[in-house]
């Protein structure tokens, strides 16, 4: 069974009197270990989609199952559950909590799962060891360069060993050269530790580093690039 | 919730100054309420169960102690009153009628009568030397600590000067005790034979109202009539004014309460609104919205808390140091730091911080996700 299972998604919202689609009857499927990386331009609905796969916006039509899980029948606080067990997010301008230090920020969702302080302690350990930051534990993210902001933001999103980490332009903010290392580290913990990745990005660098890139247009998905994912755009 | 106090405590410190004068303003409303608190307790003190047990007689329409003159033989004709258990004669010399903060009230009575008829604790010296000595005299703690006196010391007040021979704690720290037949023969007060005031203690069962009636209607026909109260209500009446301004004092209390309140409301406001982004990420990475919320209330208590327990704390601390009373015609009011007082303080600040939290704690607990993370 794929790990993500979208079917017939639409997303619609209104502007005043304009009614906007977003995505429109998208079905898509992510198997796990993938790395999968969606581009389009701005305005395209790839953020709405990855949003919507994270369990952080709500579908107006359609199913979102997730390693077995219908989400969109979720409630809020058993979405907010989910997510802290199931989905890690890296965001474009990193998003620390300024006032924890790198260790405190990648453990913070740990505090939200049944683990004990030892625990905690090892996988914060692990996942800071993992992106190369275990020299810079206590610093806070204002003492941090923008690529170590985003090494700690990634080492917070894999921290709970959740079964896919979305990114939203994780190399949007930085200068290529470090852009390169991120994007390198990604591709290694996707290599190395199995982690499902969904990349949203409208670099085609960056969106090189995946094994699968689809494309979004006007809320549509395009045919697929690379042969191994499924494709299900407006099926009856 | 213990795993996410270093969050909200470095969230507090992240706005250091913001913090540091909410807590100071929370502080200084709770030190006045305190303060008021204080002066409401004392007043209340005044007018108590066992107030109600006993009364005093007082010359009629008369209020200041220097005018009351009671023929002191009066005391065996009320002690005969069906009723009547004892009855104490009393003179007392102030140095201050009118309201005054340092008041200073000497109770002239029978050296057997202060023992039996007053529950005193002697923190200094001994009842031996009070007996034996007429110019002996017993310091309420307040007042011997606001004056500066020692056993052993000599105190004077006007043509009055007494020898400390014991300092006491009781209800009334503000008075001084000496005997009655000294006080009486004091150059200037020049009162052999009266006393300003008897006070009668009632028999078990017996009705204070019945009693008062009864002892008024003995000296009807006498050279001087008597007003007859029982001794809270005597109190009340004589520190009328004063009682008044204290009851307006209570709105200042509330005011204080209304401004912790603001202050404390307006910081949390300000905090979740600097944090839109943060609250949605929070909940990007699992926080529910009933965590979100009390992490948010636990921020606003803590300010409050913090705030109440600086601002009480104080106020106790300048009680116990400054002991102050205010009077008015012989009677004191203590302003008494209690334990009840602090916790009601404290229980105050509590609840305003939970008044102050909730509805920005419930603001942050409905972030939409997506729209605050877009937000700047």
């Amino acid at each position: 069974m794929a790990l993500v299972d979208i079917r017939r998604v639409t997303k619609e919202y209104r502007r005043g009197e304009q009614r906007i689609t977003p995505l429109k009857d998208v079905s898509l499927t992510v198997e796990r270990g993938d790395f999968v990386s969606l581009m389009g331009a701005s305005g395209s609905g790839k953020s709405t989609l990855l949003n919507l796969i994270a369990g952080i916006d709500r579908p107006t039509a359609g199913e979102i199952v997730i390693d077995g899980t219908d989400i969109t029948k979720l409630s809020r606080t058993q979405l907010a559950h989910w997510r802290a067990a199931h989905v890690g997010y890296v965001f474009q301008l990193y998003n620390l909590i300024p006032v924890l230090t790198a260790w405190e920020n990648v453990e913070l969702p740990l505090l939200l799962l049944p683990l004990s302080r030892a625990d905690r302690q090892r996988r914060v350990g692990i996942a800071l060891k993992a992106v190369g930051l275990t020299d810079r534990v206590d610093h806070y993210p204002r003492q941090l360069s923008g690529g170590e902001e985003q090494r700690v933001g990634i080492a917070r999103a894999i921290v709970a060993d959740p079964a896919i980490v979305v990114a939203d332009e994780p190399t949007g903010d930085l200068d290529a050269e470090t852009s390169e290392q991120v994007l390198d580290l990604l591709r290694r913990l996707n290599e190395e530790l199995g982690t499902t990745f969904l990349l949203v990005t409208h670099d085609p660098k960056a969106s090189a580093v995946a094994r699968r890139q689809l494309r979004l247009e006007k809320g549509a998905l395009l045919e697929p690039e690379a042969p191994r994912f499924t494709l299900r755009t407006g099926e009856g | 919730m213990w795993k996410f106090a270093p969050y909200v405590f470095k969230s507090l410190w992240r706005h250091r100054a913001r913090t540091a004068l909410t807590v100071s303003g929370a502080a200084i409303a709770l030190f006045v309420f305190t303060f008021v608190g204080a002066v409401q307790s004392g007043l209340a003190g005044l007018t108590g169960t066992e107030a109600e047990r006993s009364l005093i007689v007082f010359q009629a329409n008369r209020f200041c102690p220097s005018t009351s003159k009671l023929p002191e033989d009066y005391a065996r004709r009320i002690a005969r009153l069906d009723g009547v258990a004892d009855v104490v004669p009393v003179k007392v010399f102030t140095n201050n009628c009118r309201a005054s903060l340092d008041v200073v009230v000497f109770h002239g009575m029978p050296a057997d009568k202060v023992r039996s008829a007053r529950d005193l604790k002697l923190t200094a010296g001994d009842w031996g030397e009070f007996e034996r000595r007429q110019d002996a005299a017993l310091v309420g703690q307040a007042l011997a600590r606001r004056r500066g006196l020692a056993v052993g010391g000599r105190f004077s007040i006007g043509e009055v000067t007494v020898m400390v021979a014991g300092v006491f704690r009781a209800a009334d720290e503000n008075v001084l005790y000496t005997h009655l037949d000294f006080l009486q023969r004091t150059r200037g007060l020049n009162s052999v034979g009266t006393v300003t005031q008897f006070e009668v203690r009632l028999a078990e069962g017996a009705d204070p109202r019945a009693a008062c009636r009864a002892i008024d209607a003995t000296f009807r026909g006498g050279p001087i009539l008597t007003d007859t109260r029982p001794k809270g209500v005597f109190q009340a009446r004589a520190v009328g004014d004063l009682a008044e301004l204290i009851g307006f004092a209570h709105y200042l209390g509330f005011a204080c309460v209304g401004l912790v309140l603001a202050l404390v409301a307006t910081t949390t406001v300000m905090a979740v609104q600097d944090r839109v982004r943060e609250h949605a990420v929070l909940q990007t990475l699992g926080f529910t919205g009933r965590r979100i919320f009390a992490l948010v209330m636990a921020e606003s208590l803590l300010v409050s808390f913090a705030g109440g327990l600086l601002g009480v704390g104080l106020a106790l601390a300048a009680l116990a140091w400054k002991d102050l009373a205010v009077g008015a015609e012989g009677v004191s009011i203590a302003f008494r730091p209690s334990a009840g007082l602090a916790a009601t303080g404290l229980a105050v600040t509590t609840a305003v911080g939970m008044l102050a939290g909730l509805a920005p704690a419930w603001r942050a607990s409905r972030t939409e996700i997506v729209a605050s993370l877009r937000s700047v």
